[in-house]
């Protein structure tokens, strides 16, 4: 892209912003807000995907296990969630560790489908496992502060709820700074472009491959403990952060980390959007999936073959 | 032709799966009815992977043609048997048309685009109530064969063994061989002048054909759809679970896999009523662990003692 | 020949697999044999693991005061994992290989639709405690005269909360229903709620309504369906969605700072501890039982503590008493056919006069399709300092109506 163009676009997102803005401001609270969630939970995938190679379909109930840890954890010591998340996430740092170690290691250099199916048998034993330890019925903790709001003349929305950009923006930076400025990350980064490469420099690819994984499960567990301040937790609660995560990485493309922030943006706003219009709301969700298919096939037509 | 032993022997299979109702209760015919609806998912799903493509539509084409199949029932009064064949073109045809569009993309992007088109298919059909039902669903006034469970295993069985057969077809045919030169490298096979794209939609067609019958099958046995249960994301990841288990490009190991599957969901819950389902997804892990080129491979290798089967690296991405 | 031997050991594969699942008791029943009862549940579902439990419960009691007929009851139950597919194949099951006499069970429309045509393949005496959607009374039809459906269907239920209110409003009269607003998740469950209420409740006044993603199908924002009933300023609020969905609908309704004179939640069950939230109290909820019943009901006592003491839960889901009813019923229509001769036990259903642990004594009348219908609506029930209370019917009734729903500030 040009500068030029780059220009006219940027300055055009602005502007048509800024009329949703002054228009509906809600809109733009609201998408923001769940655009942040879906970002933040989408990182950590995106992270595996473009480091490890492996489409984690566990990857929603690895939220699931680090928000029922943090609900347990929560209520038997009587600590805030937000207190519980940072212990919850070394437990499920730990946790992906023996996950790797134990399964996801020995078929790296099998055909990636093993690793798709293993990971959904992974799923499976980790939703049902919860599932018989603390049944189907949803679980929720009460935090007085989640319902936290703010007036603006007419307008009385959620702060609270800003919580999931920033924990978005900040995934982002931790990681791009690790990924860029750390000796481990710049490591990392070259295992993902290039494995082989790295093994010959003298990479230890396995002991990357162990970290950014458990590096991965140790996020998404932080988005757990984060989505259980909001809404009620139940065993399959995070089967549809996995296809919404895939989704937006793949819209993003593989490897770019930014990208799903970008990604996650459009969808956020443009769901809202709709959703802002009485009774097109079941809509929304075609929104979401029409976007992903133009967003990939544009991408295709612009000659890379993807 | 020489009669070989290995035709003997597939004659009688079929044989005793023609034969199985007289041995077998209804409650086995109903788990074979099962394992073969999964059965041709796999099959299908497994047939389109010999080209490179992994597609994750099964359940927006098993959908479409249960309620294709429904709807023609329903609104035009066509048979059941001829409405779900109808499913399956019906199906045909939505898939070439999206083919024509999708088929460029590769790998998991094409995974991913397949995934959405099936969602969105029920998404729509979830929000236009007066076509189909919206999110009720519709029921059909009767079962195929008024519920006869001999004729409904009979039909489902000539499903399974059409679908079969066309795998095998597949294998042996010289679509086989341009569509193997596709998945081992692309740009070879473009040299060598391989119409890449119009095989490939080829085989999307008609697998998606073949899922869109399952669809009907289901249906018309059932004798309703709901968008919930028509597109359920169980015909997804099941059937390819079943086909890897099995054993991918082989037209044995998806038949093996979703039979072993089948029968085992079946199995565990007597012994393990409540939380049956970690075990199964242990099964699922442990399998994929210890045989990574699924029961069918693994059985080449221990006979054989080869180490590889089949063409077990990646896919081209 | 590896080819050969491959074919070999497939078709080994097949035999010994099917010969597997032949394995199973095929015994007939003889007068010490005890008679099967046959249930089907989804087994990883709270509503199912409970209302499983509770029919076991009750076959327990029932065995350890002797039976019936003399012989004791046995209960099997099967997984339908919520797939029409599994759940049909697992009546199949309960008809062939365990022979039952009787079926019982049930949660979801969807996997009862896939069981109606094998219930109707064997017509045994078939008692069941869910599916709501006229389509599954629709499928089932108006001959089934074994048929007997204890949970009220989607326009019965609609219909229960139409004279509920009315009810309501009459006897308190600074109660108003004027304005209705209804936000209900756009899977079958809810559009029901909303397509029958919209009929209902025209008369009552100005309906409006609009559906939202449940947390329980992947959504849980429900700004922007709170931000237009905020804008329909409705007299009440109702949702219609999952136990997932209860306290967020709150905690965002506060965050924006809607506060309607009746907030009414109408999930099949609600998540654990909801009580213990501040923001719970005063919430309207529909039901069909609550611990409350304890009360003012000697069976809903027994069955409630003998669960507890049994299971060391507390039953959280209405199913629970539900499927212990049915047993009920059933054991008593055992003992009046005095034998297990279909047509017997289904005339002996249809005297059916049981006091049940929900507060009604189930009998059986038409419906709009079927022969046999037990319960024919729900009640309106109020948080009141963490406990579910019964408002409605006032038969039932062990607490007075909170009104209005108190700001979110006073609390």
């Amino acid at each position: 892209m040009t500068k030029a163009k780059r220009l006219f676009l940027s300055g055009g997102i602005f502007i048509l912003a800024l009329i949703i803005f002054i228009w509906r401001p809600t809109i733009l609270i609201y998408g923001i807000q769940r655009a942040g969630l879906y970002a933040a939970v989408a990182l950590p995938m995106a992270l595996v995907l473009g480091i490890v190679h492996i489409v984690n379909l566990a990857h929603g109930e690895l939220l699931m296990v680090g928000a029922y840890l943090t609900y347990f954890v929560s209520v038997t010591f009587g600590l805030d969630p937000l207190i519980a998340l940072l212990p919850v996430a070394v437990v499920m740092f730990l946790l992906g560790m023996v996950i790797y170690k134990l399964t996801i290691k020995h078929t790296l250099k099998a055909p990636e489908l093993n690793q798709l199916i293993l990971t959904f048998g992974l799923a499976m034993v980790l939703g049902q496992s919860v599932n018989l330890i603390a049944t189907s019925q949803p679980r929720t903790l009460t935090v007085d502060y989640v319902s936290t709001s703010l007036s603006i003349g007419e307008l009385t929305f959620g702060v609270y709820d800003f919580i999931f950009p920033a924990t978005a923006l900040i995934i982002l930076g931790g990681l791009l700074f690790f990924l860029r400025k750390t000796r481990v990350g710049k490591a990392a980064q070259a295992v993902g472009q290039n494995p082989r490469g790295a093994e010959i420099v003298g990479i230890d690819v396995d002991k990357i491959y162990l970290i950014i994984f458990s590096l991965s499960t140790a996020l998404v567990s932080i988005m757990g403990s984060l989505y259980l301040t909001k809404q009620s937790i139940f065993p399959l609660v995070g089967g549809p952060f996995t296809m919404k995560s895939f989704a937006l990485v793949a819209m993003a493309g593989i490897g770019s980390l930014p990208g799903v922030l970008i990604a996650s943006l459009v969808l956020g706003v443009s769901e809202t959007f709709l959703l802002s219009f009485k009774g097109y709301g079941g809509w929304s969700n075609i929104v979401f999936f029409a976007f992903i298919i133009g967003v990939i096939l544009i991408r295709s037509h612009k000659g890379k073959q993807i | 032709m020489k009669i070989s032993p290995k035709i003997v022997i597939f004659l009688i299979i079929i044989l005793l799966s023609i034969a199985f109702p007289f041995f077998a209760g209804p409650y086995q015919q109903s788990i074979a009815k099962n394992v073969i609806i999964y059965m041709i998912l796999a099959l299908s799903w497994n047939m389109l992977l010999k080209t490179g493509q992994i597609s994750f539509g099964l359940a927006g084409f098993f959908g479409i043609g249960a309620y294709a199949s429904v709807l023609l029932s329903l609104k035009l009064g066509i048979p059941p048997i001829l409405t779900i064949v109808l499913g399956g073109i019906v199906t045909s045809l939505v898939a070439s048309a999206m083919g024509m569009i999708i088929l460029r993309l590769r790998a998991m992007y094409f995974a991913i685009t397949t995934l959405a088109l099936g969602e969105i298919f029920r998404v729509i059909i979830h929000n236009v109530p007066n076509f189909a039902g919206g999110a009720h669903g519709l029921i059909l006034p009767g079962v195929i064969f008024d519920g006869n469970g001999l004729y409904t295993y009979w039909l489902f069985l000539g499903a399974a063994l059409f679908s079969i057969g066309l795998s095998y077809y597949f294998d042996k045919s010289k679509i086989h061989l341009a569509l193997t030169a596709i998945r081992d490298n692309e740009t070879t096979a473009k040299v060598r002048g391989i119409d890449i794209f119009k095989y490939l939609l080829i085989v999307f067609t008609i697998t998606a054909g073949m899922q869109g019958i399952a669809g009907g099958l289901y249906a018309q046995s059932f004798g309703f759809v709901t968008p919930e249960s028509s597109f359920s994301g169980d015909f997804i990841l099941l059937p390819i679970a079943m086909a890897l288990l099995g054993g991918i490009y082989t037209t044995a190991g998806p038949v093996v896999g979703a039979i072993v599957l089948g029968v085992i969901s079946e199995y565990l819950k007597l012994y393990i009523p409540y939380g049956h389902l970690i075990v199964y997804g242990l099964i699922i892990v442990i399998v994929i662990l210890f045989m990574p080129n699924g029961i069918i491979g693994a059985l080449y290798v221990k006979i054989d003692g080869r180490k590889t089967f089949g063409k077990v690296d990646q896919p081209n991405e | 020949m590896k080819k050969l031997v491959v074919l070999v050991l497939m078709l080994a594969l097949v035999t010994v697999s099917t010969t597997l699942v032949f394995a199973g008791g095929q015994e007939e029943g003889g007068s010490d044999q005890p008679i099967k009862l046959g249930g089907v549940w989804p087994l990883s579902d709270i509503t199912g693991e409970q209302g499983s439990k509770a029919a076991q419960q009750a076959v327990d009691e029932i065995n350890a005061a002797g039976g019936v007929l003399g012989r004791q009851l046995e209960l099997i139950i099967l997984d339908s994992e919520f797939k029409p597919e599994k759940g049909a194949a697992a009546i199949e099951r309960l008809a062939t290989v365990e022979n039952v006499d009787v079926f019982l069970g049930g949660m979801a429309s969807s996997v009862h639709l896939g069981q109606i045509p094998i219930l109707k393949k064997y017509k045994k005496l078939t008692v069941w405690t869910g599916a709501a959607s006229h389509l599954a009374e629709n499928a089932i039809g108006g001959d089934a005269d074994w048929y007997f459906h204890l949970h009220p269907w989607d326009y019965q239920q609609g219909g229960s909360y139409v004279d509920g209110w009315e009810d309501i409003i009459g006897k308190y009269s600074d109660i108003k229903v004027d304005k209705w607003f209804l936000a209900y998740e756009e899977g079958p469950f809810g559009s029901a709620s909303f397509e029958s209420s919209k009929v209902l409740f025209s008369d009552m006044g100005d309906f409006d309504g609009e559906s939202f993603k449940s947390a329980a199908a992947g959504g849980g924002d429900y700004k922007a369906v709170l931000q237009h009933a905020k804008e329909s300023n409705p007299d009440i609020f109702l949702w219609a969605g999952y136990g997932a969905d209860a306290l967020p609908l709150l905690q965002q309704s506060k965050a924006i700072g809607f506060e309607p004179a009746l907030y009414v939640g109408a999930p099949p069950g609600w998540p654990a501890d909801f009580g213990s939230s501040s923001l719970a109290e005063d919430v309207f909820l529909y039901g069909m039982w609550a611990p409350a019943m304890n009360d003012i009901n000697p069976v809903s006592k027994k069955f409630y503590d003998g669960f507890v003491e049994k299971f060391n839960v507390i039953p959280a889901t209405y199913f629970a008493p539900l499927s212990y009813s049915a047993v009920y019923l059933i054991k008593e229509a055992i003992e009046r056919a005095g034998s297990l001769d279909t047509e017997a036990l289904i005339t002996a259903m249809e005297q059916s006069k049981y006091k049940s642990a929900l507060g009604e004594t189930i009998t059986f009348k038409p419906s709009k399709v079927i022969k046999h219908q037990g319960i024919e609506g729900q009640k309106i029930l109020q948080w009141q300092n963490g406990r579910q209370e019964i408002i409605w019917p006032f038969e039932f009734s062990t607490g007075t109506p909170v009104y209005p729903f108190p700001g979110w500030e006073n609390r």
